[in-house]
């Protein structure tokens, strides 16, 4: 009341007033300016978790007998490789921020379609732009390449297969999950990209699988996955978060069913790999975010 | 003077709808077109738009052995143009290193109108049938990658590519399967005497309307449509136990054991030897199958597996009827034309 009063009274104070307004309008346009939309980037870490202790993972070169993982049927082995696909990303706020990657796949090359590869640092690093400024709080994401990659026909860039090495021939599609590396435990007689024949002690996990027709036995093996974040990742021009995502690769063969090296352990087949398939979505897991 | 104005406008008439003709009949031959008693056309053909070029270079691919391992097997090898690209020499094929195959090589034709490939429907896109061939151990026996390095090191192949696809650097996988796919898509088969009658310009003789009918009653069940297949895949009672697990394979469906799928019949008086493993040289010994051959096992096609006797009940009568309207399916004129 005291305040309008005096407002009407103090006529002199018109200019300030003037001031005021002006200052809130120009914080108004600077704010809307920070609205717009920028980048975030998606980093998926491979690592190996050994008693409560978290290990970047390490290849080792095909053949070697250096063996630094165990298994949960307490077999010891080594990786020579490990390979994935991770494509429609999809980010979550808590005020109804949404944020679809677009997927593109032709000839020439491809959109929203990622392949973390453990030997390729840089691949570990996914940067989507263009994300709309806002609070993400959660991610979804599939593991393997949906029938929207398959249908379009031959495709370059990630998916191109003679340098993905990550293509069914027989049973056509994409490899959802490559995983290879030796075992003291393996009759051998595996055979795949980097563990071919002549290795002893092959194991191969060759994780695929994309048809998903209802009524019928097809074994899908793409896993579509959600985490929640533990804060926001806030996203606005000039500010780039980085979400931290972990792939413990131990957690592919213990989880929903515990695999045994000295079974089948040269898996080439959608059916074949579902045991493993089914560890996918507890061996990911959401880690931390930079801001 | 009125007669040399009609006489001038007939002539102006007459080249005007030359000119017209002219570039429709030079680009048509390298344009897919469904005839309309066809099913629709399921390749996405705006992902891989079909040029003469890129037509003539996927013929190249498909002819040239350097496609294989030890440079000796080619596509055209087991698909041979004058059977409708079928295998008649050998039973089953043979790939590299006089590696015999374990299945028959299917005819190619149509391509554009299916949405699965091979005799088990493992390949869902005919850009990814030539990879299977390419890197099938007893077919070619190379590998993708190594196959994109050979032509980037083949000096006419460079050239070729950038002239169909003007964009690229350097010769890529997907590329190399979309050229032999343009190929492929042109290899429709729609003029034979059938398709004639389809379109009203020929009729079936007496003899071949009475092997249409007995077609229509005991055989269209299955082969089914214009291209004579559901495609679907049916176990048609050749084993009561498998070699081969067929649709199993890809399935992983107890159910789907033994099955294979159903073939187009065009062509089908070309393309011995039958069935998926090419066991019956002849169409006599096929139809002997149906009436006489087939053997029971739980997933027997029901439409042959009759309460009182398994098979089709054919007379020699109806046999021999039935072949000659078989015989309408050949088409001529795909297994000749030039541009093929």
């Amino acid at each position: 009341m005291n305040n309008i009063n005096f407002f009407y009274k103090s006529k002199n104070l018109l200019p300030i007033l003037f001031l005021l307004i002006t200052t809130f309008m120009v914080s108004c346009s600077k704010d809307s300016d920070s609205n717009e939309p920028g980048d975030i980037e998606i980093e998926f870490d491979n690592i190996a978790i050994v008693n409560g202790v978290e290990r970047q993972l390490t290849l080792a070169t095909s053949g070697s007998t250096d063996y630094s993982y165990t298994n949960g049927k307490g077999q010891d082995f080594n990786i020579n490789l490990l390979r994935y696909y991770i494509t429609n990303i999809k980010l979550t706020g808590p005020n109804g921020e949404v944020f679809e990657d677009h997927i593109h796949v032709d000839a020439a090359g491809t959109e929203g379609i990622y392949l973390i590869d453990e030997a390729n640092p840089a691949s570990s690093s996914v940067i989507l732009k263009s994300v709309p400024a806002g609070n993400y709080n959660k991610i979804t994401f599939t593991v393997g390449v949906e029938e929207n990659g398959v249908k379009e026909g031959a495709a370059g860039g990630n998916l191109d297969p003679a340098t993905s090495k990550m293509f069914w021939n027989w049973n056509s599609g994409y490899i959802a999950l490559k995983f290879e590396g030796q075992s003291p435990v393996s009759a051998g007689g595996t055979s795949g990209t980097e563990t071919l024949g002549g290795v002893t002690k092959g194991i191969a996990y060759h994780i695929g699988g994309w048809k998903d027709v209802t009524g019928t036995a097809f074994v899908y093996n793409n896993k579509t996955l959600s985490f929640d974040f533990d804060t926001n990742a806030k996203v606005k021009k000039g500010q780039q978060p980085t979400v931290h995502m972990v792939f413990d690769v131990l957690k592919l063969f213990t989880g929903k069913n515990t695999i045994d090296f000295t079974g089948n352990n040269n898996v080439h087949k959608p059916v074949d790999g579902k045991p493993a398939a089914e560890n996918i979505p507890t061996a990911f897991a959401f880690d931390h975010i930079h801001q | 003077m009125k007669e040399k104005i009609v006489l001038l406008l007939a002539i102006a008439t007459i080249l005007i709808s030359c000119g017209k003709d002219d570039v429709p009949i030079e680009t048509s031959l390298y344009k897919l077109v469904r005839p309309d008693y066809f099913p629709q056309i399921i390749y996405p053909i705006e992902n891989n738009p079909i040029s003469k070029e890129g037509f003539e270079l996927g013929k190249k691919l498909f002819n040239d052995p350097r496609l294989s391992l030890d440079n000796s097997v080619a596509c055209s090898n087991c698909h041979v143009k004058g059977v409708a690209f079928t295998d008649p020499q050998h039973n089953p094929s043979v790939g590299i290193f006089n590696q015999s195959g374990t299945r028959n090589a299917p005819m190619i034709a149509n391509m554009a109108f299916q949405s699965e490939f091979l005799w088990d429907g493992g390949v869902s896109h005919l850009d990814f049938v030539s990879v299977f061939a390419i890197e099938n151990k007893k077919e070619m026996g190379e590998t993708l990658p190594n196959v994109v390095y050979k032509l980037n090191n083949i000096p006419e192949y460079g050239p070729l590519f950038k002239s169909v696809f003007p964009k690229i650097d350097s010769i890529t996988s997907p590329y190399l399967l979309q050229a032999i796919s343009q190929y492929l898509l042109l290899l429709v088969s729609d003029q034979a005497k059938y398709d004639r009658v389809q379109r009203g310009k020929d009729n079936f003789t007496a003899k071949e309307l009475a092997g249409k009918r007995i077609f229509e009653q005991k055989c269209a069940s299955c082969h089914s449509g214009a291209l004579f297949t559901n495609y679907k895949y049916m176990n048609n009672g050749l084993d009561s136990v498998f070699k081969d697990v067929g649709r199993e394979l890809i399935s992983a469906e107890a159910s789907d054991l033994g099955k294979f799928k159903v073939p187009s019949l065009r062509n089908i008086m070309l393309t011995a030897p039958y069935m998926h493993d090419g066991r019956f040289k002849s169409i006599d010994d096929v139809l002997n199958h149906y009436q006489h051959g087939v053997k029971y096992s739980s997933t027997l096609a029901s439409e042959l597996s009759g309460t009182k006797q398994l098979g089709i009940p054919l007379t020699n009568e109806e046999i021999d009827d039935l072949k000659l309207f078989l015989e309408t399916l050949t088409d001529y004129e795909f297994i000749s034309k030039p541009i093929f």
